[in-house]
């Protein structure tokens, strides 16, 4: 039997009222990437921040080569060789590439930072990298200037610079594209082959399927389940996860109506140059391709939220918002991705935050309570896991967040909904319900113009699928042509048989 | 956000209650009605200028307000030099016109030229006292209202002051604005995110400049009736108001982070601030005592509920 | 030739503060070509060390994410503790005792407003403003009212030019070399980070309360030091002195570049900042402007080169959505 290299032993936490976690098990190896699965609220981050220092445990103990130990801070877990990349970057906008990286254990004589050393050693890391992001990127460049995918590339440079023993890797692929997860799964393959252990967690099955060798699931807080990857299945890992047995339905495509809804001709913003499409009522458009290719700001430009040219047409009549209250008058909606930066007001109640865009309907003097009726109406709707109404939405979980961003839209029941990776970071469950939901959306002739960085959710959900590159649409695939290698493809720039 | 056990209006409330009876028993004579007036007087002062201030802190991005106290001082002089020649009402209203215009003008500078809230407010201060300087030559010549007078002075044993009730109103009027109108929620969406807010339709920019001249106003309305109480202008007026306007918000509650808060703390603020200050100059200090005692007592309220949240969860 | 100049320049924090700098100077010296004479000119800079010094302190709390609205009544307590202490005809033991312990009450009052932000957690903006009554009603303690005397002899040296190099740029080099250092331990990028995003900053293991407690003692050093220059510029003591120094130090820093949110730039840039601020105002008062008129033209000067400064700010972010 192999020493384990970290293992937790019934730790639990709790938040307040919350139990994040109740008698958590984990025992990894050295040499080994191990995934940690569950659903949304299982417990998984909790867990991976008591590994790495952020968090103590109220209950429980965590081990180093089977002592016990008590990290005071994240710093003192590092110089123990237990290094984390969450989800939430920890870098510097203002500062450089190289900077980010060495912070707080810059290699130093006497008390001054060697400098030339700092720039050798970020030219290793970022060769690992290399023709995964833009061939601009250096050491000396300021990480304000880079795209989502390319800092939490960075983030992770910057846990490798600690030369640690374990490296957890919490979400770290949810901004990342298919090339640049598979440039990390060779590296972590190299990793391992060199004695690191790997915590791997994420909400992508196929890439767990793919990367572990080993996997934990928690429910409820709770380890159930320690189980090698070769001899188990994804419905199976489900189950564990949920408790029961769940069947993968495919989703239902109902007839889409022919009526055109929107036109779009030569839409150029900063980073989008000259996209033409078009949109039906009831249809489900997909933007796919790379991370950062301009799909973000082609939603954001219809929605009015960055300054744009070309012409817009919607039912006939010209679109040209300046601001997203003009697109909102259009009957347009915009349900963004990332809930902390752009969703949710965290502090502010459930029912705040369902009806941030609506008040004005409710007079001058706001009525009140015909608000809290309607708002109490959409949480039914919606099936949102709230206690009341006046819940500060940070209390939520990050499935339940989502809906009320949702919630505040169809609130105003719009005719074109803009979804820019609504379900990011969002459990299983959730995204389901979100799944059927759209469904219902379509039968009703919205029509919905779908960004994901999720290539099961394209194929899955849409009737066609606009692959851009660069800031244009390189590829438009639809029926048998939607396939995963062809999106794939398109999106790396590769020829694309025989599609326009 | 700091986790507060207790809500901090209350704790506050409970401040104010314990100062008073810390006050009365040091100074006898300190516990009488007519005493409670003047200081809830003086705290009306103070009150109705960090009404503004309250809501500019509220809008969050590093909101403040410094220019508070130049344009109290302005509203007090505009009354002053022209209530001799077009009469009270006239004159009243230039005054809160000219407070909203340089508060607009704070606006704009924040919004249109992205100039920090703190310099842009500092710098508006030089120039409202260079206009000040400019206009007066220095000369202060003028007329009190006798409507001011009436409002703010003296009042027959058991009236309430004018001034108060003035407060009172103004309390009850923001309240309403902040809970239950459509610029109360988007300024609180505001405060909280600005993201989220732009991406669900507000207009932030025209929010956060009617929040500023709205805080010119109140500064304005506050010069307005000071000088009812001092019945004299000088050019330092409204000085004294302008830091203890932003501890006044602080001490009740309201985050300097912006999002969260209600003017009701705002007022209580106000009256321990001014509590305090009256306690210090009644027990007949030094000047140098009074102000080192000030400073620390001031530390001290801040330590209990003007904490930040650790770094360390 | 320019447009090299323009590339150096670029992305500099300071190089709009360096461009009116210059542009304040050379208008200044066509109105008033008696500036060019070498004792009129460093006799000028000298006036502005004492803010120099004050303002520097204050770029390196506005860095680590602060601000610091107490340093005007810490000069005034330092500058009286220092007049107080010396005798009229003080031996040079005498005045480096004097001084040290200026200084150290300068030390001691930063220390206070960092144990306030780093260990008590207050806000930096009322703290200070709270730290600001108890130095101010110090001073007041040490010495009621404006009074005391400087040793002639010590005002001679100050204005004096060692070497042939005024004393001004012996102070800035004194001032701008310790800096550059700093910048290269790990102090640099410690304050900076800090600076930028303290919680980042946290998580990636930087001491931020450490940090925090050093730059505002560092602050509390300098308006000591800025003390000094001033109550030898002004060879007397006056417990008010220091008051508006507090709002100027922050207009300079504001001028050289450096970002209020904090992260963003650095002690050159304040430098050139102070010298802006002072060549207006000279500009001003010698173009006979008459007195009342004097503050309002300060102000609206002040107010563009402001918004300028913001200006060429928004001109390099064009294109990227910052959201609102």
């Amino acid at each position: 039997m192999e020493r384990a290299v970290l293992c937790a032993e019934a730790v639990s936490k709790r938040y307040g009222g919350v139990t994040a976690l109740a008698g958590a098990e984990l025992r990894v190896l050295p040499g080994e990437v191990h995934a940690l699965l569950g659903a949304n609220g299982s417990g998984k981050s909790t867990l991976a921040r008591i590994l790495a220092g952020a968090t103590a445990p109220d209950e429980g103990r965590i081990t180093l080569d089977g002592r016990p130990v008590r990290w005071a801070s994240p710093q003192q877990a590092r110089r123990h060789g237990v290094a984390a990349v969450y989800q939430e970057l920890s870098l510097l906008p203002d500062m450089t590439v190289a900077q980010n990286i060495w912070l707080a254990h810059e290699p130093l004589r006497g008390p001054w930072v060697r400098l030339r050393e700092v720039e050798a050693r970020t030219r290793d890391l970022l060769e690992l990298i290399a023709d995964t992001v833009r061939p601009g990127l250096t050491a000396d460049t300021l990480v304000a200037e880079l795209s989502p995918d390319e800092r939490q590339l960075v983030e992770v440079l910057k846990a490798l610079s600690l030369g640690p023993r374990v490296l957890i890797l919490d979400e770290a692929t949810a901004s990342l594209d298919s090339r640049q997860v598979q440039r990390l799964f060779e590296l972590v393959s190299d990793w391992r082959a060199r004695g690191m252990a790997i915590v791997f967690i994420s909400h992508r099955m196929e890439e767990l399927m793919e990367v572990a060798d080993r996997a934990t699931v928690l429910r409820n807080g709770r380890t159930v389940a320690e189980v090698e990857v070769a001899r188990t299945d994804p419905g199976e890992l489900l189950s564990l996860m949920v408790g029961r047995e769940v069947a993968v339905e495919p989703l239902a495509r109902p007839e889409v109506a022919q009526q055109a809804l929107l036109a779009v001709r030569a839409l150029r913003t900063a980073k989008v140059r000259g996209v033409s499409l078009g949109l039906r009522a009831g249809e489900v458009l997909g933007l796919g391709g790379l991370q950062g290719q301009g799909q973000s700001e082609l939603l954001l430009a219809l929605f009015g939220a960055v300054p744009s040219q070309g012409q817009v047409v919607l039912d006939g009549r010209p679109l040209a918002p300046r601001h997203p209250r003009d697109a909102m008058r259009q009957g347009l909606a915009y349900v963004p991705g990332d809930r902390q930066a752009q969703g949710v007001l965290g502090g502010r109640s459930v029912l705040e935050n369902l009806l941030l865009a609506s008040w004005e309907r409710y007079g001058r003097l706001l009525r009140l309570r015909r608000a809290r009726s309607d708002a109490r109406q959409m949480v039914d709707r919606l099936g949102i896991v709230t206690s009341s109404l006046d819940q500060p939405v940070a209390t939520l979980s990050g499935g339940n967040q989502q809906k009320v961003v949702l919630g505040r839209w169809l609130l105003r029941q719009p005719r074109i909904l803009l979804m820019d990776d609504p379900t990011k970071g969002v459990d299983v469950h959730t995204k389901a319900e979100l799944y059927r939901l759209l469904a219902e959306l379509r039968g009703q002739g919205v029509g919905v113009i779908l960004h994901s960085s999720d290539d099961e959710e394209l194929l899955g959900l849409c009737d066609r699928v606009l692959v851009m590159r660069e800031g244009q649409v390189v590829a438009e695939l639809a029926g048998e042509a939607l396939t995963k290698e062809r999106l794939l493809s398109a999106s790396m720039g590769a020829p694309v048989g025989g599609l326009p | 956000m700091g986790r507060r056990v207790i809500n901090p209006v209350i704790l506050a409330v409970a401040l104010a209650v314990g100062l008073f009876l810390l006050a009365g028993a040091l100074q006898p004579g300190f516990l009488s009605l007519r005493q409670v007036y003047n200081v809830l007087r003086l705290a009306a002062f103070l009150g109705i200028i960090a009404a503004g201030q309250t809501l500019v802190i509220l809008a969050g991005g590093e909101g403040i307000d410094l220019s508070v106290g130049a344009v109290a001082t302005l509203g007090a002089i505009l009354t002053f030099r022209l209530t001799a020649e077009w009469g009270a009402g006239p004159a009243i209203l230039v005054a809160l016109a000219a407070g909203l215009a340089i508060g607009g003008a704070n606006g704009l500078g924040v919004t249109q030229l992205g100039v920090p809230p703190l310099v842009m407010t500092l710098g508006m201060t030089l120039v409202v006292e260079g206009l000040i300087l400019a206009v007066t030559r220095g000369q202060l010549v003028g007329e009190v209202p006798r409507v001011l007078v009436a409002l703010v002075g003296p009042t027959p044993v058991g009236a309430v002051p004018g001034v108060l009730l003035l407060w009172a109103l103004l309390a009850g009027l923001v309240a309403l604005l902040l809970a239950r109108t459509r610029y109360g929620k988007h300024l609180y969406a505001v405060g909280t995110q600005r993201t989220v807010a732009t991406l669900s339709g507000v207009r932030v920019h025209a929010v956060l400049v009617a929040t500023y001249a709205l805080s010119g106003l109140a500064a304005s309305l506050g010069g307005v009736v000071i000088l009812g109480y001092t019945q004299q202008v000088f050019l330092s007026l409204g000085d004294p108001y302008t830091l203890p306007s932003v501890a006044a918000v602080v001490v009740g509650g309201t985050a300097l982070a912006g999002g969260q808060g209600s003017y009701w703390g705002t007022v209580v603020g106000a009256i321990v601030l001014t509590l305090l200050s009256s306690l210090l100059t009644g027990l007949q200090l030094p000047e140098a005592l009074r102000q080192i005692i000030y400073g620390v007592v001031l530390l001290g309220l801040l330590s209990v509920y003007g904490r930040q949240r650790a770094l360390r969860t | 030739m320019t447009r090299r100049l323009g590339t150096l320049l670029r992305g500099r924090s300071y190089a709009l503060a360096l461009l009116l700098a210059l542009g304040g100077l050379a208008a200044n010296a066509l109105l008033q070509p008696s500036l060019l004479r070498p004792g009129v000119l460093s006799g000028n800079l000298l006036n502005t060390l004492p803010l120099v010094l004050v303002a520097a302190g204050q770029t390196l709390v506005v860095l680590g994410g602060g601000v610091d609205l107490s340093l005007g009544a810490l000069v005034s307590l330092c500058n009286v503790t220092f007049v107080t202490l010396l005798a009229a005809r003080a031996s040079a033991a005498e005045v480096a005792w004097a001084a040290t312990a200026a200084l150290g009450l300068g030390l001691v009052g930063g220390l206070l407003n960092g144990a306030c932000v780093a260990l008590l957690r207050l806000q930096p903006i009322v703290a200070t403003f709270a730290t600001s009554f108890v130095f101010a009603g110090a001073a007041l303690y040490v010495m009621p009212s404006p009074g005391g005397s400087v040793p002639q002899g010590l005002v001679q040296a100050y204005y004096s030019s060692p070497l042939g190099i005024p004393n001004f740029f012996w102070g800035v080099a004194a001032l701008l070399l310790p800096w550059w250092a700093a910048r290269r331990t790990r102090y640099g990028p410690y304050l900076y980070a800090v600076g930028g995003d303290a919680r980042a900053a946290y998580v990636t293991g930087v001491p931020v309360a450490l940090v925090w407690l050093t730059t505002y003692a560092l602050a509390g050093l300098l308006a000591g030091l800025g003390a000094l220059a001033l109550t030898l510029s002004t060879g007397t003591g006056d417990p008010l002195v220091g008051g508006p120094m507090t709002l100027s130090s922050i207009v300079a820093v504001v001028l050289g570049g450096t970002r209020l949110r904090g992260g963003s730039g650095g002690l050159l840039g304040t430098v050139l900042g102070v010298v802006v601020l002072s060549t207006v105002q000279n500009i001003v008062a010698f173009l006979g402007v008459p007195s009342w008129w004097q503050t309002l033209i300060n102000g609206v000067i002040v107010l563009l080169a402001l918004a300028s400064a913001r200006l060429e700010v928004l001109l390099r972010r064009r294109g990227t959505w910052a959201g609102a």
